[in-house]
């Protein structure tokens, strides 16, 4: 096998991305990584391309049964650890501190139900009413040029929730996502999907020191960085 | 409130099964299709899928954040347990392979034609559906199958240049295909 270096790097580097380097051509390849750290990003942007290739089979259903089997050992390796650990619920309030909780707490649960209980409108109502007696923000963008109407309001020194009306829907398999901004950096602050005329998220990120928040439509589950214009946004 | 994928794995990491159930329904049709790609047989999908997820749920800590997404890192472990499977199991994949590889295959495009554009999916399948057939077929000998360069060079009769070029244009024609519509390859 010929020694590894510059040219061999240029040579393997497709084969290693694609995993089909011999073992042994693989570990020589990833000796030169480890020595030329400043190589890794080219190999990172080249991965990505190479998985793309996972996204592309034709999609199959998986059984339920998968589900239920793989499930049984997760309930099972959960249940020692569930003790001593904090439940879903009880970390969301790391997101909006104990301050603000209650209010919190209701835009959450408003989120949640408000596709189920017209009832809850009014708590939402309530809720808009209370963010608009705080300092609030109103947002911009290709969303609020069609009539929807957001706005971000203060709920503690750093924290803040988006509330809106007549937010237009988006299919199953997309979702919005919240952007805090700092330096130009969008930091991923929440997910939520419109549904009915009012909706009200909580955004997770602090926004102290943030330039803008922004709101994307992104793939179901969020993205870790944009992959479309904002459809709302206001500088801070 | 709908969590990101990332505060799912965070959540995972402490041993949340709510939170793994629902990284789970996200995801386990992407990481089950990818699964009966590389196997072609649907009891060593499930194995395959079901032995990648148990390894995110005691694995979860050693997500990073910076190296791509939760999807990818998800698929990416199906995707590495196949191969080798995959590799222990050569020798009987090797003949289902050669038939296949001889086979005359219809046009990627005509494959993917059927297609819904603004999913990242089908951009994907767009995107390769650009390539030639030859470029294509070593693509996916390589990644699914997980056949090395040297064996695809064997198995196609072609040289081992040949196949590391097709390899090298194939990806930069998917790379090419995001970049010129100025769109992020997805990560």
């Amino acid at each position: 096998m010929s020694e590894m270096n510059h040219e061999r790097f240029e040579d393997l580097k497709d084969a290693y991305v694609l995993d089909a380097l011999p073992e042994d051509e693989r570990r020589s390849f990833e000796e030169y990584i480890s020595a030329h750290p400043e190589r890794q990003a080219e190999i990172d942007e080249l991965g990505a391309v190479a998985g793309l290739l996972a996204f592309s089979p034709h999609e199959q259903e998986p059984s339920a049964e998968l589900r239920r089997r793989v499930m049984d050992v997760v309930e099972a390796e959960a249940e020692p650890r569930r003790a001593s650990r904090r439940s879903l619920f009880s970390r969301l309030g790391d997101y909006v501190g104990a301050r603000s909780l209650a209010l919190g707490a209701a835009a959450l649960l408003v989120i949640g139900l408000l596709s189920w209980n017209l009832l809850l409108q009014e708590q939402v109502q309530d809720l808009r009413s209370q963010a608009q007696q705080s300092k609030t923000i109103e947002l911009q963008g290709s969303w609020a040029e069609q009539g929807t109407d957001a706005q971000v309001a203060y709920i503690g020194k750093n924290q803040v929730i988006l509330v809106a009306k007549n937010m237009p829907s988006v299919p199953d398999d997309r979702t919005c996502q919240i952007w805090v901004i700092h330096d130009g950096v969008p930091d991923p602050s929440g997910l939520f999907q419109p549904e009915g005329n009012m909706t009200a998220a909580a955004i997770t990120s602090s926004i102290k020191k943030a330039d803008a928040i922004a709101v994307t439509v992104e793939p179901a589950g969020g993205s870790k960085k944009p992959t479309s214009d904002p459809v709302l946004i206001t500088e801070l | 409130m709908i969590l990101a994928d990332e505060d799912l794995i965070s959540l995972i990491e402490t041993g949340d099964a709510e939170a793994f159930a629902t990284l789970y329904d996200r995801h386990s049709r992407s990481a089950f299709s990818l699964a009966y790609r590389m196997m072609g047989d649907r009891q060593a999908a499930e194995d395959l899928a079901q032995d990648a997820f148990l390894k995110v749920w005691r694995n979860a800590a050693s997500y990073r954040a910076e190296r791509g997404s939760v999807r990818t890192w998800v698929l990416s472990i199906v995707h590495n347990r196949g191969i080798d499977q995959l590799r222990s199991t050569a020798s009987r994949r090797r003949t289902q392979e050669k038939i296949e590889a001889s086979a005359p295959r219809s046009q990627p495009s005509e494959a993917f034609s059927e297609t819904w554009r603004n999913s990242q999916r089908d951009q994907v399948r767009e995107a390769m559906g650009t390539l030639p057939p030859e470029q294509l077929k070593i693509l996916e000998l390589a990644y699914f199958s997980g056949y090395t360069h040297v064996e695809i060079s064997e198995l196609l009769s072609l040289p081992l240049g040949t196949v590391k070029g097709r390899m090298r244009l194939g990806l930069k024609k998917i790379r090419d295909y995001f970049d010129s519509r100025d769109v992020a390859v997805p990560r």
